[in-house]
Parts: C-alpha cells; structure tokens; sequence
C-alpha cells in the first residue's frame, strides 16, 4: 500500500510522462508541417518560374512585329475611322431614338419568308427540322413535360446513333430500333 | 548507480550471512573464504558494469561532440525564402502599361561534364560517335564529326550554349550523365528587334550597353529595387505601328534609314522612338553589336522647311508679323556671295500662311531677316537647339550650331532651316513648345507621374501658339502636308526636305526627308516626327524624293493607328477653327 506522499511523486512522474510524451509529438507535428510549408514555397517558386516563362513565351509568339505580319497576310485589319466611334451615351442614345408620329416606316431587310409554312402551325411554333434526315426536331422549351433527357434523346437520339461509330442496342430510340428490325427481317 | 547496486547488494547479503550463522555452528571457520569470495566476485561484476557503462558514455560524448561541431561548423542545407528565389538577377524594364520590354529570362544550356560519372572509366555510358549521332538529331545544324572528337577528348565546356526546353527533354532522355542542361539566367527582349535603340542590349559580365540599359544600370542591379520593375514612357503599340510604318516607308523610297518620335506634347514623354535600320538586342551582347547609331538623337539633319514655321513663331512672338495678310517680297534674296531661292516660282509675293503652305525659301528668309539674328537665335537657344537634346539616354548628338552671334547670312539660313544641323528630338521637342500654349519641356524615356512633369520654360505666347496651330494644320490642308492628313485625326504638320552636305557643299542626290507634324490640332496631344535619310524617287513615292512623296505618307498613316491607342478619337465634326485665316490662301477656287 502505497503512502501518499508516494502517490502524489508517481502522480507527478505520469504527468511528466505525458507532458513529453506530448511535447514530442507537437514538436514531431511541428516539423511536419514546416516541411511542408518548405514544399509548398518550392511549388510555389517553381510555378512562378514557370508562369513567367510561358508568359515570355506568349508575349514573343505575339510580338508587336509578329501580330503586324499577321494582319498584313492574314487579317487585313485596318485602323477604325471616325464613324465607327460613338462620342459618349448622348450620340449612342441618338441612334435609338423614338419613332415621329408621321415618319414612314423603318426599311426591313433580310426578312423571313414563312408562305410555305403548314397552316396549322403558328409562326412561332414552327418545327425545326433535321438538316440530315429532315425530321422534325423538337428541343427543350418551357411547356414540355418530358424530362430534359428523354427530349433530348427524343430531338438528336437518331441523329447522334447515326454519327457515332459505337451502336449499343440500348440507346436506340423506338423509330430507329424498328427500322433495324425491318432490315434485319429483310437480310 | 553505484549506489543502486549498493543498495540492491545488501537485502541479497542478509539471508546469506544469516544462512552463514545459522550452519556455521560445526564448523564456522571454513565458511568464510567463500563469502569473501562471493563478495570479490560480486565487486568484480560492478566493475565490469561501471567499465561498459563509461564505454557507452564515451562513445555518446564523442558522438554528441561530432553532431555539435557539425552543427556549428559544417554547411547548413540551403533554404532560400521564397523572395530570395524570385529575385531576377536583373530587374526586368516594361512600357508604360506593363508589357514587358526586357527580363531576366531562365535558359539552358548543354555543358559537357566528364567528371560526372564519378569513376576513372569513360565519360559516357555510349562510344562519343553514338552520342554524337544522337545529338545530331536533337540539333540537326551540329557537325557530327567534330562533336564526336569533341565528346572524345573528355575535356568540360560548353556543347551549345542555349538551348529549348523541348531540346533539353530530349538531351535528358538520351541518359548520358555527363551531358548536363544547367539552367542559366538570359537577358530576354520578347520584342525582339522592337524599341532596340531605346532599350540597348546587355552584355555578359560587363552590363548594359547603350540605351536605357545602360542608363539605369545600378538600378537593375541594386537587389531592393530590382523586384520592382522599370516603367518607360514607351507605349509598346505605338513603337510597333511606328517601325512598322517607318520600315515600310524606308523600304519604299529605298531610303538608307529613318528615324521616328511620337512626343506627348504635354509632359515631355516619349510614346515611340525608332531609328532604322535596327539591331536585335538578343544577340547583340553576345555577337557585337551593329547598328547601334540611333538617328533620333544622335544623329544630327539640317532639318530644312520644317524649320520654318518656328522661325514664323518667333517673328509673331516678337511682333514682326502682325498682320498675317501682309504680302512679302517672294523674289530671290542675294546675301552676301549667296542667293536664295525658291524651289519653284510661288508668284511674286506670299503672305506669310502661303509661304508656310507653299514653303517659300525667301518669304521665310525675309521674314527672320526682319526679325533679326538676335532674337531669332534667342528662340533657338530656348528650345535647346545649341546643346545636346535632353534624354537619358546616353547616345545624343551634338548640333551643328554656329558659335558667336550670328552673322546676317547666318540668321536668313537658319530661318528655312539650313546652316544649323539638329537631332530629330530637338525638332519634336521644339515642335511640341510650339503647339502646346508655348511651353518647352525636356523629354524623357521614363513614366512620368502627374506631379513629376517638369514645368518647362515658356519659349511663345499662349496666342502665337494658337496662331501656329492654325496654321500647321492650314499646311495638311492646302500645301506640301496633304498626304499626311489623316481623316478625322486634324493632322498639323510641316514638310521639308534638305540636301545633305557634303564635301564641297551640298549633295544635290542626296536629301533628308523630314516631316513634323502635331495632332489633333485642335487640342494637340502628341508630336510625330519622321525622318528619312537618303530616300530615293521610287514608284511608291512618285519618283519624287521630297517630303510630300515620302515622308508625310508615312505620318498619314500611322497617326489612325496610333490615334485610338493614345486615347485620340478620330471625329469629323472637330477641327481647329481657320475661318479667320482660309481666305488668305482658298480664294475660292477650290
């Protein structure tokens, strides 16, 4: 049995213990993380390095000579002329200004024609078709139920299976599954 | 531990002692040898224990020792701080709005190392003529032959002395340990060619030669200022579209050099500064430099006819020309055992904004006779013509400059802009006193903050700068300037073009075309002036050789390209009001 005073010493030595035992380890961590501090700036001075170097590169590949050349050959830009700047928001307002009561009406250029159009489709509704096939294509708008998904495999399923050089069965579409199956009763 | 084992001893002795007294009734002294003995033994064995325990120290104290003296004495790992790391070994030098003009640039290079495999046996892993073939290639100009011997003779150098990263990859993947790629610090200039003349080149070990290079030196150097770069007042643009326009403009008339400034009339700031032909400051340091002559400042022109409207400052100035409808005798001047003349008959009188427009010779002549040399030579000195032009850089030429008073000759010679030579700087300096409200400042290559812009000293009245105004830009309009008036720019400016001399007096072949102009006049900005040595008459300049035909097509068309970027807007509707003056020169004809 041990007396107290005895206790208290053995108490003193294990908080002793423990104390070391944790200073190591915050020193240990310590360290750890001063490497990697050390690691980081010599990523960081390595990127540096690097980001000054490609944007060397960049500003020689479009020297003021070089991008002169190109324009010369290539773009044929030329300096802009008076009428193409606006002095200030008063000039730029001007150029939208409200029709006169009698003024005659604005000329349109470059107007759709829309004669052929089906009679029961309204003007905005019309379908747009397929350049390849010339099948009506519908795309994700506001009022349709679908999902987002299946519209779209609805619009560009066909034309997307025709493209690619990879045919699951799965992905084809009913219409393109039944033509196949025709071909198929056909061989 | 002594005491330990003391102390650990004696509970061990006392069963034995009391084992002892307890048989040693028969027979107690023959017991005794034996417990001595146990007790050598035993001492013997602490002995032994104390021994080991000092080895053990020993070698702990010598090992101690050693990391102490390491510590103290040996080399400690490099640890550079990361401002350390990216401190360029030269400061880098950009434009006015940033772009990098000059910079420390890291680079390879192929150096051949034999040492590095460490052992006595060959350098390379392969026979030097396999390596050399390999090498040949990566870089395909290399002679394999004499790389190979080269490779032979085990001796360190240099193999190439740049090379690309995609190079060095390959160099790298060859595996030879003796081929090193150490990574070495240039002197870049992306621009290449561009702004040569301003910026100067660096040679290794010595510094910067020529140019602002050169001038700001220390600066680069000084390790707390070099992280910060360098401004310039070049505006990067503005000095492409300048050698742009200028080279063309060379080319074309066969010309064999130019020189270009665009000066911000207000602050002194160079915006561009060319001289043609040009050299490539990435090379120059390592190859010797070639030509290095920068003609905008050092090199010194009789400016001709672009002298006149100076010499029409400084008359209304003084209050010569009052009257600006007043008709001057336009007929030849004998002075002396001289005559001057017109280029071509102008009629028998000019008033003084058609002697300007037609750029009469003796007009001009009387009107600085009436002047007089004292006054006009006064206006000469203000704008700095008797000195060299005040920059930084290091390359300024001195003028031709007749010392003493001037003698009558002298002063009507000047006054059409012959007898006196001056750098291209000194006429853009000049030119832009006499269009910004009279005030001359010097010009500078460095970005100036607002409150940094010098105050300069007045040379003309706010009300003959006006004047001058109006009429410069009435030259673009009716006389030799047509061809530079850029619609909507309100070009301004002054043709001339002088022969050149030479020995026994001048070259009739040879002439500096010149042509100074400020725009837009109504508000002027920035001061253009162009200059072309030796044009030749070509298709592209009509077969003429005089300023009308080459050089101020040049300014017409750099002014648009320029304009937008120095924050002038071409506009149609503004120009600097002539209605006071367009009668005496449009009588309606047109």
């Amino acid at each position: 049995m041990m007396n107290s005073s005895q206790a208290r010493s053995l108490g003193w030595a294990a908080v002793l213990a423990i104390c070391l035992a944790v200073v190591t380890v915050l020193s240990f961590k310590v360290h750890a993380v001063k490497s990697e501090v050390l690691l980081a700036e010599r990523q960081l001075i390595s990127l540096e390095r690097e980001k000054l170097l490609l944007e060397t590169e960049f500003e020689t590949r479009a020297s003021q000579r070089q991008l002169a050349e190109w324009n010369q050959v290539e773009f044929g830009y030329d300096a802009p002329r008076a009428g193409q700047f606006l002095d200030g928001e008063r000039q730029l307002a001007s150029l939208g200004e409200v029709r006169g009561p009698d003024a005659p009406n604005p000329i349109r250029l470059a107007r759709a024609d829309i004669g052929e159009t089906a009679a029961g489709e309204a003007e905005s509704d019309a379908a747009m078709r397929s350049p390849v096939s010339g099948a009506k294509v519908t795309l994700a708008s506001a009022g349709t139920e679908k999902g987002a998904g299946a519209v779209f495999t609805q619009a560009f399923g066909d034309f997307l299976i025709e493209a690619s050089p990879i045919r699951p069965a799965k992905a084809e579409t009913p219409r393109v599954a039944k033509a196949l199956a025709a071909k198929g009763l056909g061989e | 531990m002594n005491m330990m084992a003391v102390s650990l001893t004696a509970p061990m002795n006392a069963p034995l002692s009391g084992r002892a007294i307890h048989t040693a009734t028969p027979v107690p002294a023959g017991r005794l040898p034996s417990v001595t003995l146990r007790a050598q033994l035993l001492w013997l064995a602490r002995v032994r224990v104390l021994w080991l325990l000092a080895g053990f120290a020993g070698i702990a104290l010598v090992a101690l020792l050693r990391i102490a003296s390491l510590g103290f004495a040996g080399t400690a790992p490099q640890r550079t701080s990361l401002e350390e790391a990216l401190l360029p070994p030269r400061g880098e030098i950009t434009d006015r709005n940033g772009a990098p003009l000059a910079r420390a640039f890291p680079a390879y290079s192929l150096w051949f190392e034999p040492s590095a495999m460490g052992d006595s046996g060959s350098p390379l892993v392969h026979a030097p003529q396999e390596v050399a073939r390999q090498l040949k290639a990566i870089f395909p100009d290399i002679d394999e032959a004499r790389m190979a011997k080269r490779l032979a003779s085990g001796k360190a150098g240099y193999l190439r002395r740049r090379i690309l990263p995609e190079e060095a990859n390959k160099v790298f993947a060859l595996g030879e340990v003796a081929l090193e790629i150490p990574r070495e610090t240039d002197r870049y200039y992306p621009q290449g060619s561009l702004a040569a003349h301003v910026l100067g080149y660096v040679v290794e070990d010595k510094g910067g030669e020529t140019g602002m290079e050169q001038v700001l030196d220390a600066r680069l150097k000084n390790a707390e200022l070099r992280t910060q770069p360098v401004a310039l007042s070049i505006d990067v643009r503005v000095q492409g579209a300048l050698e742009d326009e200028l080279r063309r403009g060379m080319l074309a008339t066969n010309a064999i050099g130019a020189a270009g400034i665009v000066l911000d009339v207000d602050t002194g700031e160079v915006m561009a500064m060319a001289s043609l032909p040009d050299f490539d400051p990435n090379v120059a340091g390592a190859s010797g430099p070639v030509n290095v002559f920068n003609r905008a400042t050092n090199g010194v022109f009789e400016m001709g006819s672009t002298f006149k409207p100076l010499t029409v400052a400084a008359a209304i100035d003084a209050g010569v020309v009052r009257d600006l409808s007043k008709r001057w005798d336009a007929s030849p001047v004998s002075v002396g055992k001289r005559s001057i003349k017109d280029s071509h008959n102008m009629g028998a009188s000019l008033n003084v904004p058609e002697a300007l427009i037609h750029s009469s010779n003796t007009v001009t002549a009387r009107v600085g006779d009436a002047l007089g040399a004292t006054k006009l030579r006064q206006t000469m000195v203000d704008l700095g013509m008797d000195r060299r032009p005040i920059i930084e850089l290091p390359a300024r030429g001195r003028p031709i400059w007749q010392a003493g008073p001037w003698s009558r000759v002298t002063n009507m010679t000047v006054a059409f802009g012959h007898g006196l030579a001056v750098t291209p700087l000194h006429l853009a300096s000049a030119y832009a006193a006499m269009v910004n409200g009279g005030t001359w400042r010097p010009a500078t290559l460095m970005k100036l903050a607002p409150a940094d812009v010098p105050r300069g000293h007045r040379v003309f009245k706010e009300s003959t700068s006006s004047r001058m105004r109006q009429m410069l830009r009435m030259i673009s309009l009716y006389g030799t300037g047509r061809s530079a008036d850029a619609p909507g720019y309100r070009v301004g400016g002054k043709t001339g073009s002088a022969e050149k001399a030479g020995v026994g007096g001048y070259n009739k072949t040879k002439v500096v075309s010149s042509f100074a102009a400020a725009f837009p006049m109504d508000a002027p900005r920035y001061v253009v002036v162009v200059l072309l040595d030796e044009p030749k008459g070509t298709l592209a300049s009509s077969f003429q050789r005089t300023a009308a035909f080459t050089s101020a097509p040049i300014v017409g068309k750099l002014v648009p390209r320029i304009g937008p970027m120095l924050g002038v807007q071409p506009d149609d509707t503004r120009d600097v009001d002539i209605s006071d003056l367009r009668y005496l020169v449009d009588k309606g004809g047109k």
